[in-house]
């Protein structure tokens, strides 16, 4: 055992010194992207926090005002609850943002709740109560650690069983939830450097795509994201130009439109 | 005490046995991962939170893989690449959307390791290229695993 912990030690300690010792070789300075992007994989789906620790370096954020405790509606189609667990996750990082921890702990129950309706609870119950004790000692760091792991654990799940699309709806939900943010934000205070974190074309196809190969969901709300979608690109599709102050606020105003779809019960 | 010490060497003798006979997993690209995460370990001190999430698979040696990632201006990358192949050499650069490098002089790549380090001064697509430089195997399983802060 004593070995053991010897090992590790010293591997930790030489893989901590690898930087020093090692160099980079020399890689081409330019590459064809246009012959390489046949070969690419999808984009990978950051998450909300990637884009809130980029708009909180710029400043003035209280994010306390963006803080959701309404639970939303209870759903019983899947991709419409695979949608909203997304948006809850992404209300996760506000909420830590803000670090606002009865929020956090509140929000921890509902992605349980949430997952276990969609069959993926098991996946979740450790991560639920990591958040809370992690919530209870105002450990932010850990928190976000979690939140980050109880995604990614939804959507192990759900691919195990290939519910691909559904994972990629939570990706999907939280994407939208984060950008309504985001906007809400940079309209409030705008900035150049603010709107440019909505320069994301690639990610608004890929979900285009992803949205156009669910045919068999039969979902308004999955036609109105796709519509919305279109209607965004182009706002932020704007190569060398600045986004500006009024496409923020159009873009504030469909993604909002989407939240309140997503989280409640059309009438 | 030389009868415990005969039944030591007897059990011992057995187990060796059945593990010469127990047929070897095959590595994975979860065993790449934990080698790319081994290598972000240290970062994590430095405030990275590095993402669950990550990418994987096989290449042959001299082949290379391009993955898509979104950056945003005023967050700070490291990517780390990793494979259980432990005479293979790896290598992960990052390029802008133009094809243009645009990582830190501070990366680094040592056999099966390597990392770049990307401020990007553009929110938008990047390109995170890995190759597997050398490699004994056929084909050798890589994982990427990336940090933010």
């Amino acid at each position: 055992m004593i070995q053991f912990a010897r090992t590790c030690k010293l591997t930790v300690a030489l893989l901590a010194a690898l930087p020093l010792c090692a160099h980079a070789a020399e890689a081409p300075k330019h590459l064809d992207v246009k012959q390489l992007s046949r070969k690419v994989d999808d984009v990978v789906v950051p998450l909300p926090n990637e884009v809130f620790g980029a708009l909180n370096k710029l400043g003035g954020v209280n994010w306390r005002e963006y803080v959701r405790n309404d639970k939303g509606s209870n759903f019983t189609e899947r991709p419409r609850i695979a949608l909203l667990l997304g948006a809850v996750i992404a209300d996760g990082f506000i909420a830590v943002q803000a670090e606002d921890a009865p929020t956090v702990k509140e929000i921890g129950q509902r992605v349980l709740a949430l997952a276990k309706g969609i069959g993926v609870g098991n996946s979740i119950t450790p991560h639920a109560k990591a958040i809370t004790e992690a919530a209870d000692k105002r450990n932010w760091t850990s928190v976000r650690q979690e939140l980050d792991r109880t995604q990614n654990s939804v959507q192990q799940a759900m691919n195990e069983v290939h519910d691909e699309k559904l994972s990629q709806l939570v990706s999907l939900g939280g994407w939208l939830r984060g950008t309504e943010v985001l906007t809400a934000v940079v309209n409030k205070r705008y900035s150049e450097d603010g709107a440019e974190l909505l320069h994301q074309p690639d990610l608004l196809s890929y979900f285009e795509t992803r949205l156009q190969s669910m045919p068999e969901f039969n979902l308004k709300l999955l036609q109105d994201i796709h519509g919305a979608l279109i209607e965004v690109r182009p706002l932020i599709d704007v190569g060398e130009a600045h986004i500006s102050p009024a496409s923020v606020k159009k873009i504030n105003e469909i993604t909002t439109r989407l939240g309140d779809a997503i989280t409640k019960k059309s009438p | 005490m030389t009868a415990s010490f005969k039944l030591t060497k007897a059990a011992n003798i057995l187990l060796a046995c059945l593990f010469a006979f127990v047929p070897v997993a095959p590595a994975s690209v979860d065993d790449a991962q934990s080698f790319a995460l081994q290598a972000a370990e240290p970062y994590v001190k430095e405030g990275f939170q590095v993402r669950e999430d990550y990418w994987g698979g096989d290449l042959a040696a001299g082949e290379k893989k391009a993955v898509r990632q979104q950056l945003f201006k005023g967050n700070e990358y490291w990517f780390w690449l990793g494979s259980e192949i432990e005479t293979a050499k790896v290598s992960v650069h990052v390029y802008d959307s133009d094809g243009k490098l645009v990582e830190q002089p501070d990366g680094w790549q040592k056999g099966h390791f390597a990392a770049a380090h990307v401020i990007p001064k553009n929110t938008g697509s990047y390109f995170v290229i890995v190759e597997i430089e050398k490699s004994p195997e056929e084909r050798t399983h890589w994982a990427l695993v990336y940090g933010f802060r």
